[in-house]
């Protein structure tokens, strides 16, 4: 093996790394793997490797709070509207803008209430309307849940197929391997948010006819996880690569495993730390690519609520009522910084070099 | 062929990536570029094909909306056979792949009269400024903070620029811009100096989109610099050199910052792709008039043709970007060649 050889890999490795999400440093290495064993320390050793993580974890202040602040955010988000759809004095409009209305009614994130425009916060109002009326809180509180879904369905489709084309491209090579580089320079070549723009305006209209109003989500999701998938199977079958020369791998099949069983026993727990920091990564990913979807008006369609959606209406507002752009950038920022301080620790508390 | 491919412009792009591809056959080796000429051709068939597919089977019809309230049988008939549109989808794509040799990229289906070269050729030059100024600001700004975090380990200022760098990593641009139109519409109604918020063309409202699309990149080149230069700060030879008695800075810039090179070069190939999809959103939300803005017009106006030509653009760019990543690995470890 030359050391032209070397590099090509290094320089597909480095493809892996695509996008902002990922920093070189954070992924584990080999390097890292080798001394997983010698690096923990004397008080570690009497504990799993997944507690003495764990520990690091709880140990990291400002992982700690963002988490906290995620597991507020969504649960607001959640369980939130359930309350706030009866909290509010009555007030006068509906359509006939006469009638008397409760919460039940203009708290629903898609009454609009014509005649209080780009309010500022008022008592029946926490954080005032948008430009069609609707209560920007609980726009807010939709615009949360459309994310946190998405990420959550879009999380699971990259880790399952990340998971198992990366463990068997890596383990056994071959066609899967040859598909597994070929598809990555394809989608590598093709800005992710590019495919998505493409898939959702193209396939939308039939999305929507076939599965109604939420044939939108849906499609994002579907596109988001078909473009992210290839970079967590690369890191995968990297990883995989590596396990397959360690001794341990060798003994269990030198004692008459077969590759089933060396699969799943010895590589895929091992695969752990790698799958967790980067799937916590790609969350932020996910996040920003939704909203930025909804931004350009491709991702979810009004009248549903997105974050992406409410800064891309309220930012046409700015001189009416500033506050409007205000909320959802802040949330969309909270959420964002939040999952990007647990994905670093994460990658400090499950990276092996990382020492107490 | 459209004007874009008559002027000087072409000409000097054409000569500038034949130089490219002598240089890397010289530091690589004719096999090693031949081996990525066949993956660019590759490249370029699954990203036309998958655009293609996509473009044929959305609902719409590109020639009824061209002529609106002018359709006549005869103008329908007309345009569908000049655009091709009547064939098979197999034979479509076989003939766009055969005018694609001959560098022809077809015609816009909004505007007969314009080619997609012509189109190209209109809003490449303001994304090729906002994003290579962007690109190049970010390094010359996130390098040099990177090796003092690196340097400074530990402290407080690698603890308040490794800060920075994880918010600005973390927020995305559409977070920025709104809060930036905020700040500068206050400035603006106190009688304050401000910058413009939108239009592109003069120097001052270029200086905000530049910076903000630098902003969400430069941390990228910060945490990359940093970790780089910590793990060649801890190299025997940065020790041997500290105990040789040259200079610190010397040690830092000559000795440990060359070699924590070549993971920096590495990243120029991804920052280039999220420097595309970071330009999309910069563009749109202050109008500039980039291929960004025109992409996301073309795929939501079905002018398929156009969103063809654009993302062959970014294919051949990354391709060729990578290529220039790796003749660079050459100039900063000359241990890395070819058999």
């Amino acid at each position: 093996m030359t050391i032209n050889r070397d590099f090509e890999e290094q320089s597909a490795g480095a493809q892996v790394g695509v996008g902002p999400f990922y920093d070189n440093a954070n992924a584990p290495t080999q390097a890292a793997l080798d001394t997983q064993v010698m690096m923990d320390s004397p008080e570690a050793k009497s504990r799993s490797p997944l507690v003495a993580s764990l520990r690091r974890f709880a140990r990291d202040k400002r992982a700690m709070i963002s988490l906290a602040l995620i597991v507020i955010i969504v649960g607001i988000a959640f369980i939130g509207p359930l309350i706030y759809m009866h909290i509010g004095p009555t007030i006068i409009g509906g359509p006939s803008l006469q009638d008397h209305i409760g919460p039940q009614i203009y708290h629903d994130p898609t009454h609009q209430e014509l005649t209080r425009l780009n309010q500022p916060p008022s008592a029946a109002y926490p954080l005032g309307t948008d430009q069609l009326g609707r209560d920007i809180l609980a726009r807010l509180m939709a615009g949360v849940q459309v994310s946190i879904v998405i990420t959550a369905v879009v999380v699971t489709f990259d880790v399952v197929l990340g998971l198992v084309i990366g463990t068997l491209a890596g383990f056994f090579g071959g066609w899967m391997d040859t598909f597994l580089a070929r598809f990555t320079d394809l989608m590598f070549a093709f800005p992710i948010l590019l495919f998505a723009i493409l898939a959702a305006a193209t396939l939308g209209p039939a999305f929507i006819d076939r599965f109604g109003p939420s044939g939108r989500l849906l499609l994002v999701a579907l596109a988001l996880g078909f473009t992210i998938w290839p970079q967590m199977a690369r890191f995968v079958r990297g990883q995989t690569l590596s396990l397959k020369g360690q001794q341990y791998v060798e003994a269990a099949r030198s004692v008459g495993g077969t590759d089933r069983a060396v699969i799943m026993r010895h590589i895929v727990p091992n695969l752990f730390n790698i799958v967790l920091t980067a799937a916590t990564l790609d969350m932020v990913g996910i996040i920003t690519a939704e909203a930025t979807l909804s931004l350009l008006g491709l991702g979810v369609q009004a009248p549903g609520s997105s974050l992406g959606l409410m800064i891309s209406d309220a930012s046409g507002q700015i001189y009416i009522q500033w506050t409007e752009v205000l909320w959802p950038v802040l949330v969309l920022a909270a959420l964002v910084l939040c999952f990007s301080f647990v994905g670093d620790g994460v990658g400090d508390a499950f990276n092996p070099r990382t020492k107490d | 062929m459209g004007d874009f491919l008559s002027g000087a412009v072409p000409v000097i792009l054409g000569l500038a990536v034949l130089a490219l591809l002598v240089l890397a056959t010289l530091r690589l080796g004719i096999r090693f570029v031949i081996r990525r000429l066949v993956g660019l051709v590759f490249v370029i068939i699954g990203v036309t094909f998958i655009t293609f597919i996509m473009g044929y089977f959305a609902p719409g019809n590109a020639v009824y909306t061209q002529l609106g309230q002018h359709y006549t049988k005869e103008a329908y008939d007309h345009l569908t056979q000049f655009y091709g549109l009547n064939l098979p989808w197999y034979q479509q794509y076989l003939n766009f792949l055969a005018r694609l040799l001959h560098f022809d990229l077809g015609y816009s289906f909004i505007n007969e009269a314009d080619s997609v070269w012509t189109i190209l050729g209109r809003y490449v030059p303001a994304s090729a400024v906002l994003g290579i100024g962007g690109v190049v600001l970010a390094v010359l700004v996130g390098v040099p903070l990177g090796v003092i975090a690196a340097v400074r380990a530990r402290t407080r200022v690698d603890g308040t620029v490794q800060g920075v760098a994880l918010v600005l990593f973390a927020l995305p641009s559409f977070v920025i811009i709104p809060l930036f139109d905020l700040v500068m519409v206050w400035l603006h109604s106190q009688g304050l100096p401000s910058l413009a918020v939108s239009g592109w063309g003069t120097l001052d409202t270029m200086i905000a989109p530049i910076v903000i699309f630098s902003a969400s990149i430069f941390a990228f080149y910060v945490r990359l610099t940093r970790s780089s230069m910590l793990e060649v700060l801890g190299q025997d030879y940065v020790r041997t050199a500290r105990a040789k008695g040259i200079h610190e800075r010397m040690v830092i810039w000559r000795h440990a910052f060359r070699n924590a090179l070549i993971p920096l070069l590495t990243a120029v190939g991804p920052a280039l792709a999220f420097a595309v999809v970071g330009v999309f959103v910069v563009e749109l939300l202050f109008n500039i008039p980039g291929i960004g803005t025109e992409t996301i017009a073309a795929i939501t106006q079905r002018d398929f043709p156009v969103v063809q030509g654009t993302v062959i653009l970014l294919a051949v760019t990354i391709v060729f970007m990578n290529l220039l990543t790796d003749i660079a690995y050459g100039f900063a470890d000359p241990r890395i060649k070819t058999e």
